[in-house]
């Protein structure tokens, strides 16, 4: 398996009112293809830095991340903007849909910054849609969907530009149980059919459907262990 | 980039219909700058229409001699009262002695009432020679003739009437031939003029009579008020004036240590005092309204801090779907662009009905010119005013702007 990023002795950084915040202090990290990760660590451990990092809307303040083969940590807006566009699927825990366009409108957004032709974007995103289970409510708006739909659309989101990696920060967080299982199988059928995905989480049961699981404390990596319960289990 | 402006456009429309009542109101005020502006050009623009045709009869190759200079500031209206009257012999001298003078004409004018049954108009009339036609090309006889040098002569009592005048006296009926009278004169009359427009009432020969000199005197004033129409040959009017001013002086017998004591008028000093008048009331015209203009961008602007400000968290998901810098740019600059389009064609048709409205009153169109202006300063307004809020918008950091509450 080719190395998907590679992060090396990552810092970041925070200037709070004169003191200084290692909210990632020495991070290094290799994920590979098709992986299915959880980050896991108590609040201020630095998960959502390092998902931050990891989905190029930070820099690090030292050290050096390359995305298949670019180097992240050298990159200015735009070309952060570009990669973030290609490459990464964002799946969040408030589903930060937009409110006034339907689902469609919403799952097209990413391909719109990517420059595709209508009738392509619309195709797609319709693809996009059906492969979530969603056909029949393309053309609601979010305020007419249940919290399992609106996270379904977010995903059909994340996925429509064939992304190298999904990330979902707490994608159950908001959920009611029922509707959260429901999201997870969707994550597992991803992952199974060839999707590298990163959870970030901080349920042990939401973790475990993962094969390896990262646990962060004060800023750094305290253990890195692959775990393959759910699928011994399923055999 | 193409598919992007169509996609910042439908965002933009689809933003500005879903706060309807707050993008009313923010476009309210470019509605009544672009409004105020459109209307004051409209006017002033109609301003000078009618007074380039009113003035066609005062063409800058008429020079008007008279006792009075039209602006001078020196002179008293009473001294200039008691100069000696102009005299109907000085066309004939002007005719021999000058080279640049093509045509004289002596007009005497009073003001009195044409009377026909119980339709009465007051009006002015004046009594001139054939010679008249040759010194103003703006007249026209529409119906009928003018009068001839034997009626001239012979005062015979004919008029020839303006357009407005047959309107009022003969609404329902050919004037010509018809009698008509001033004081207790009964006239014939034999024409009627074309109708020219007029200037604020003022220079139009549409509510005036004309009847031949030699009858006026007979009727009226054998030494009375006098003005000459001369009619000059050639563009240098400057030369032809000196001319011409030195002639009357000998005529008057004038000393060289004498100032003049007549003017000799022209179409230009009357318009460079127009263009005076008209440069004060239209530049604080604009003026003031382009302050309203200003007013509404800053109307603009407000809103669309506003509109940044609530949508952050929109911001910082499209961010992270892949949204550069300009695109976030281009989203709100063209929400302010579109309002104040939107503003500025509402307010340029709500000042177009209005200018069909008051040109039933006052003479007015609106120049197309003008109405190509008033949208492109409106959507200059929009990228100034949306140029702050939308740069504010684009540099947002993204992870803030996600967490924004």
């Amino acid at each position: 398996m080719a190395d998907l990023i590679s992060l090396k002795k990552i810092k970041r950084h925070y200037d709070v009112g004169g003191e200084v915040v290692r909210a990632l202090d020495g991070v290094d990290l290799t994920i590979n293809q098709n992986e299915y990760i959880s980050i896991m660590g108590p609040s201020g451990s630095g998960k959502s830095t390092l998902m931050n990092m990891i989905g190029c809307l930070d820099s690090p303040s030292e050290g050096i991340y390359e995305f298949e083969g670019e180097l992240v940590h050298q990159m200015d807006d735009n070309q952060l903007a570009s990669i973030r566009n290609r490459k990464i699927g964002f799946v969040f825990q408030t589903f930060n849909l937009l409110p006034k366009a339907t689902a469609l409108r919403n799952v097209e957004v990413p391909l719109i910054y990517a420059n595709i032709s209508r009738i392509k974007r619309i195709e797609k995103a319709k693809e996009s849609l059906i492969a979530v289970g969603l056909e029949e409510r393309m053309h609601h708006k979010p305020n007419e969907l249940s919290g399992g739909q609106r996270q379904r659309v977010a995903i059909a989101r994340a996925l429509v530009n064939d992304p190298s990696i999904l990330l979902a920060d707490e994608p159950t967080g908001n959920l009611d149980s029922k509707s959260g299982v429901e999201i997870m199988k969707i994550l597992d059928s991803l992952h199974e059919a060839g999707n590298t995905i990163i959870l970030v989480t901080h349920e042990e049961y939401i973790a475990d459907h993962a094969d390896r699981t990262i646990h962060l404390f004060d800023g750094k990596i305290k253990e890195d262990i692959k775990t393959n319960k759910r699928k011994n289990n399923s055999s | 980039m193409i598919g992007l402006f169509w996609e910042n456009f439908r965002i933009s429309l689809g933003s500005i219909f879903a706060n309807k009542t707050r993008s009313i109101l923010t476009a309210l005020g470019i509605v009544i700058g672009v409004l105020s502006v459109t209307l004051m050009g409209t006017l002033i623009s109609g301003l000078d229409k009618t007074f380039e045709k009113s003035m066609a009869g005062f063409r800058s190759d008429v020079l008007l001699i008279s006792r009075m200079e039209w602006f001078s500031g020196d002179v008293d209206w009473w001294e200039m009262r008691n100069r000696p009257r102009i005299r109907e012999e000085y066309g004939e001298t002007l005719l021999a002695r000058s080279q640049f003078v093509e045509a004289v004409a002596p007009v005497s004018e009073r003001g009195g009432s044409i009377i026909k049954g119980d339709r009465r108009i007051d009006s002015r009339f004046f009594g001139t020679t054939t010679d008249y036609l040759a010194t103003n090309t703006s007249v026209d006889v529409e119906k009928g003739r003018f009068f001839s040098d034997g009626e001239e002569r012979s005062g015979a009592r004919v008029l020839v009437i303006g357009g407005d005048v047959a309107d009022g006296l003969f609404p329902d009926e050919d004037p010509l031939d018809k009698y008509v009278k001033i004081g207790n004169y009964k006239f014939r009359v034999i024409g009627v003029l074309k109708k020219m427009g007029k200037f604020m009432g003022l220079f139009s020969m549409d509510n005036q009579a004309t009847m031949p000199l030699g009858t006026y005197k007979r009727l009226y004033a054998r030494r009375g008020w006098m003005t000459m129409r001369v009619k000059l040959n050639t563009d240098q009017t400057d030369l032809a004036k000196e001319e011409v001013r030195g002639i009357i002086r000998q005529l008057r017998r004038l000393k060289p240590t004498e100032k003049d004591d007549f003017g000799i008028n022209q179409s230009s000093t009357l318009e460079a005092q127009y263009k005076a008048i008209k440069l004060a009331i239209g530049g604080t015209g604009i003026f003031i309204t382009a302050l309203s203009l200003i007013v509404g961008g800053i109307g603009i602007m407000n809103i669309m801090f506003v509109s940044v400000k609530e949508r952050t968290r929109e911001i910082g998901v499209r961010k992270a779907l892949g949204a550069t810098r300009n695109m976030i740019l281009g989203q709100f600059l063209m929400e302010a662009v579109m309002i104040c389009f939107i503003a500025g064609l509402s307010g340029m048709g709500m000042a177009y009905g209005l200018s069909i409205i008051i040109n039933k009153f006052f003479p007015s169109a609106m120049p197309i010119g003008l109405a190509i202006g008033a949208i492109m300063l409106s959507i200059i307004i929009g990228v100034v005013s949306g140029l702050v809020p939308s740069y504010r918008a684009a540099k947002l950091d993204p992870i803030d702007a996600l967490r924004y509450e």
